[in-house]
């Protein structure tokens, strides 16, 4: 049996195509996964999963280990090898000498109302593309789809100069600016694709119902699609706040540099590195977003267990 | 009727995107005119450093509060920093603006600064000062109008370095070891270190330039001072004899073994590190090391153990051992844009101050004329002071002449010369065709 | 109804700012770069046109091309890296984890998290054969294998490349493809499974034509991002040893700010686009032949 799927780039919703199932008792359920092959797979598969975690957590420890570690510590010891006597002034030269504060604050600046813009504005228009009606919207969705094709690195030039006329260089606009217009592409092209799995005759209910259009988009469509606007808002976040390309052109003094910016302050001139106060300024970076990422990933994981995607 | 509304707006859209490209474009393309400036400069003498270099903006703003108070009351200092990383990409970015700073770090591309000269987007410096170009050191003025051409300086020297090989005095001692004075004699220094068990030379082949340094190095040793000049002018090709006999020459000393395992993976802190906890004989490096030895929690071997010598010569070569590698690091330059009399006046006091309070506040010898030596100097400032002050011809480092490509495609494949994974003839081969 | 739904000037403020932005600050500075193919020179001493000698050029450029082959090669092998392991984690969630996956994927996308910077020295450490040995000699010396120098080779330094950026990115696109796996109702699979389709054969043919689009559309993202990876690269090594792991990006960032010829760097930039253009197209072309077969 091969269920024939709709040739659509997105998710369609399954159990349209799908031949009807026959019912299945509870019994025969419990049965299947309480089999003895179920328990034996069970046992790599849970060393499996230890290893992984080991590989993806082992690299926050060794961090957060560095950070403590005296410059020869960090050259003439092995990697595994632990600091001697902690050096907890990498913490304060992070802030004092490297500045850290003043560069968080710049990204928290510049970064949430970026992602406020990209959500609200890319939310609409895929809202506007999928759902009303009108001819050229095939064009413009291929017209945003286009900007993922294309490299980053070739806007800078004209931006530069279309920011220094119009007298916007010297301040956080440029950046927000344009992490509001880079995030359209991703954006625009997601909330298009769950849009399109939502019936349709959700919302001609709605506006039947005497709704004019932005409230059906904002009672109706905006709740619909909520959980997935927290994973493209997560994802857009650290697209945002690890962004080093952008933020290194635009900005043209200390006083607006951004977090990553500010971590290659820690470079000098013939190439040293202070990898202490370094490797300080990242933990108190990655624990902070991380606290973020915790909290955003629970909606988004919720939501994704409970279906209510599937609308 | 809806129908034709979204037909219209299906079509309005991009003829506006296409409409606007053209007039813009053209804007980008008549951003070649100078702006004029007033006749006193821009209201503020503003300062963009990269923010690997803090010394120049702290002796900047100690002179601003000092000798140079009456400059700073007409047009007042004010400090900005740009990352280290940015800095060729930024100068270039504003110039294309006509804003470059009143003062900024220069380009460490010398082919950008020749585009700047070229392009009237800095200052003439040999003019601005008039008679007090006197107080720039001979050597230093040399160093720059070779690097941009002609025969005026377009940037302030704010740092002088020499270059040379540092040693262990203890590990040669130890070793029976006589410091070498050609390049046999370095080589048969390598052999009998290794042959002890002792790393001899440690590099950073990461960024690439502590042994493109030395191919160069060989090169005026052995083809004269002007050799590389003679090869940007076209008299010669890298991929000549004479040429690829240079970095042949370090091939074989790396396939020696020379620059210890992994020399690719080594940073410039790896080597700094190795050479000052004693895990290697000898470092290339320039006088602006000195900050790394004089700080006690790095060097581990002692101040007193570390000695200089200038590159050994070549047996029958053409130039000599007194010749002294020399730069200025990065130094800084002054913007066209915002120019004017009150800038000039700061040009004249920063060059009559800077030697004197660069070596007084951080110990770092500068291109300016010194008139009091401070006494209490550690030792080994006081030799490269002293060097710097009796140098009357200084040669160029590697790259120097080269296009930025070239500069790229030498430092990138420094390493693999070093183990032996490229031939000198490749490696020659290679520059000269980035040069095309 | 359909009047609601088709209201112009509802659509206009729908669609508006997300086009207006997105134009003025995307496709105009696109536009805008591509008319600087048709000229050599650099932002300091300005442009004079050279027709299509760019284009002439980077057909004739070595280092372009090697930097092409990197580019394609580095593409595939992470497209096929990313999509492979992050479905392999979307079926591990989603069939042995179920419920309890939540904390594992939490701890699996994590990488994606981490600046670049910090990941590239972390890695530059892990793969370290001097001056100290890293964990992965360390292991080979174990073996009593003797110590690879990684970033020595251009060989060895892409698959370093490729395995940093797979640990990076794969945590992301098991959460994506496990969304399109999440999607497939409950009631399809258990009957299929009573059906007596179980293991490899219920993956072949319920499972994998039914998330078919989600993957799609994760391998052209992917192949689409890794057409065009700069940053990890840059942060590794720096293109090199040599320009060994140089790819179209960082060839053309080169070219336009530090070789000062900002014409050569567009025309670069714009064949890269154009093979995007013409690998997703190729996708999607794919996709539909083989649909109409089966």
């Amino acid at each position: 049996m091969i269920p024939v799927a709709t040739p659509n780039l997105t998710a369609p919703h399954p159990s349209a195509s799908h031949p009807s199932a026959p019912p299945i008792t509870q019994a025969r359920r419990r049965r299947n996964s309480r089999t003895l092959k179920g328990v034996l797979l069970s046992v790599p598969m849970k060393i499996l999963i230890a290893v992984i975690l080991i590989i993806e957590i082992y690299p926050l420890v060794w961090m957060l280990i560095s950070s403590f570690k005296t410059q020869a510590e960090f050259l003439g010891k092995s990697f595994w090898s632990f600091p001697a006597d902690p050096q907890f002034s990498n913490y304060v030269n992070a802030f004092t000498v490297g500045d850290m504060g003043h560069y968080i604050l710049n990204s928290a600046i510049v970064v949430f109302p970026s992602l406020a813009l990209i959500i609200l504005f890319g939310t609409a228009a895929g809202f506007a593309l999928e759902v009303m009606v009108f001819k050229g919207r095939g064009f413009i969705l291929m017209l945003f789809l286009a900007g993922i094709l294309i490299p980053g690195q070739m806007i800078l030039l004209p931006l530069f100069t279309i920011y220094f006329q119009t007298g916007l260089t010297g301040s956080l606009w440029p950046l927000i600016i344009t992490y509001t217009a880079t995030g359209m592409p991703l954006t625009v092209f997601f909330m298009a694709t769950y849009f399109r799995s939502i019936p349709k005759e959700i919302f001609e209910a709605s506006t039947l119902d005497g709704a004019n259009i932005f409230r059906t988009f904002w009672s109706v469509g905006f709740p619909m699609v909520r959980n997935a606007v927290f994973t493209v808002a997560l994802v857009q976040f650290f697209f945002l706040w690890n962004d080093l390309l952008i933020a290194l052109t635009f900005t043209n003094s200390q006083s607006l540099q951004t977090i990553q910016v500010g971590l290659l302050n820690f470079t000098g001139n013939y190439g040293q590195v202070s990898y202490g106060p370094l490797f300080a300024a990242i933990c108190v970076s990655v624990f902070g977003t991380l606290v973020i990422y915790l909290f955003l990933n629970q909606r988004v994981m919720k939501g994704l267990t409970a279906g209510s995607v599937k609308g | 009727m809806i129908t034709t509304a979204k037909g219209r707006l299906g079509r309005i859209v991009p003829a506006v995107a296409i409409i606007g490209t053209g007039a813009l474009l053209l804007a980008g393309c008549a951003s070649g005119s100078a702006a004029s400036g007033s006749a006193t400069g821009s209201a503020k003498f503003d300062y963009l450093g990269a923010d690997t270099n803090t010394e120049i903006s702290t002796v900047l703003t100690l002179m601003s509060k000092d000798q140079c108070s009456s400059e700073n009351t007409a047009q007042p200092l004010s400090v900005g920093t740009t990352p280290g990383t940015g800095v060729d990409q930024k100068l270039q970015l504003l110039a294309g603006q006509n804003a470059l700073p009143a003062i900024s770090t220069a380009s460490g591309t010398p082919s950008l600064m020749t585009q700047f000269v070229e392009a009237k987007k800095i200052v003439n410096i040999t003019e601005a000062l008039g008679d007090e170009s006197s107080n720039l050191l001979p050597a230093a003025q040399s160093i720059i109008t070779k690097l941009c051409g002609g025969s005026d300086s377009y940037v302030l020297p704010t740092e002088f370095n020499i270059e040379g090989i540092w040693y262990n005095k203890k590990i040669f001692a130890d070793n029976g070891i006589t410091v070498p004075e050609t390049w046999d004699a370095l080589v048969a220094a390598s052999q009998k270190l290794e042959a002890a068990g002792v790393q001899p030379i440690t590099a950073d082949g990461k960024d690439g330039w502590p042994i493109t340094r030395l191919i160069g190095n060989y090169i005026f040793r052995d083809q004269g001072a002007d050799a590389l000049q003679a090869v940007k002018d076209g008299s010669a090709k890298l991929t000549d004899a004479a040429y690829v006999k240079a970095a042949d020459a370090v091939a074989a000393l790396g396939q020696g073994g020379a620059f210890g395992p992994s020399v690719g993976s080594i940073d410039y802190n790896g080597m700094e590190n190795a050479f000052l906890t004693g895990g290697a004989a000898m470092m290339y490096n320039g006088s602006w090391t000195l900050a790394n030895f004089n700080d006690p929690a790095q060097n581990t071997i002692g101040l007193d153990n570390i000695a200089y010598m200038p590159f050994p010569a070549v047996t029958g070569g053409k130039g000599s051992i007194d010749d002294t590698p020399a730069n200025i690091g990065i130094p800084v330059m002054l913007g066209q844009s915002s120019y004017g009399t009150n800038t000039q006046a700061w040009i004249k006091c920063i060059a009559a101050n800077y030697g004197d309070l660069a070596l007084a506040n951080g110990g770092v010898v500068s291109g300016f004329k010194v008139t009091n030596v401070p006494t209490d100097l550690p030792a080994l400032t006081q030799v490269v002071q002293a060097k710097v002050a009796a140098t009357t011809t200084a040669t160029l480092w590697f790259e120097a002449l080269f296009s930025p490509k070239q500069t790229t495609v030498s430092q990138n494949n420094a390493a693999l010369l070093a183990t032996g994974s490229l031939t000198g003839e490749q490696f020659m081969q290679m520059v000269q065709d980035a040069g095309q | 109804m359909k009047s609601v739904l088709g209201d112009r000037r509802a659509i206009f403020a729908l669609l508006g700012p997300a086009l207006l932005v997105y134009s003025l600050i995307v496709m105009v500075p696109i536009f805008w770069s591509l008319g600087y193919t048709f000229f050599t020179g650099s932002i300091v001493s300005g442009f004079t046109p050279n027709g299509f000698d760019n284009f002439v050029e980077f057909f004739t450029d070595p280092t372009a091309w090697s930097a092409l082959a990197f580019t394609v090669k580095y593409a595939v092998v992470l497209t096929v890296g990313q999509v492979v392991i992050g479905y392999a984690f979307a079926l591990m969630y989603h069939f042995y984890l179920k419920r309890a996956s939540a904390i594992i994927r939490t701890l699996v996308f994590f990488p994606v998290v981490l600046p670049t910077v910090a990941v590239a020295l972390l890695f530059q450490q892990f793969f370290q054969s001097a001056p100290t040995t890293g964990p992965v000699n360390g292991f080979l010396n174990s073996l009593g294998l003797s110590s690879v120098d990684w970033f020595g080779h251009a060989d060895s330094a892409f698959w370093v490349i490729v395995a940093v950026d797979i640990w990076r990115s794969m945590g992301f696109y098991a959460v994506l493809l496990y969304a399109g796996i999440v999607d497939i109702p409950d009631d399809i699979v258990e009957s299929s499974r009573i059906d007596g389709a179980s293991g490899w054969k219920l993956l072949r043919h319920i499972i994998l034509p039914l998330s078919l689009p989600v993957l799609l559309s994760s391998v052209i993202f992917s192949i689409n991002g890794t057409l065009k990876v700069f940053d990890s690269v840059l942060a590794l090594t720096n293109g090199g040893p040599g320009s060994g792991t140089t790819p179209l990006t960082l060839y053309m960032y080169q070219t336009s700010f530090t070789y000062g010829d900002y014409g050569y760097g567009s025309t670069i930039a714009l064949m890269l686009t154009i093979l995007c253009l013409l690998v997703t197209v190729f996708i999607f072309r794919a996709q539909r032949r083989d649909l109409t077969k089966a």
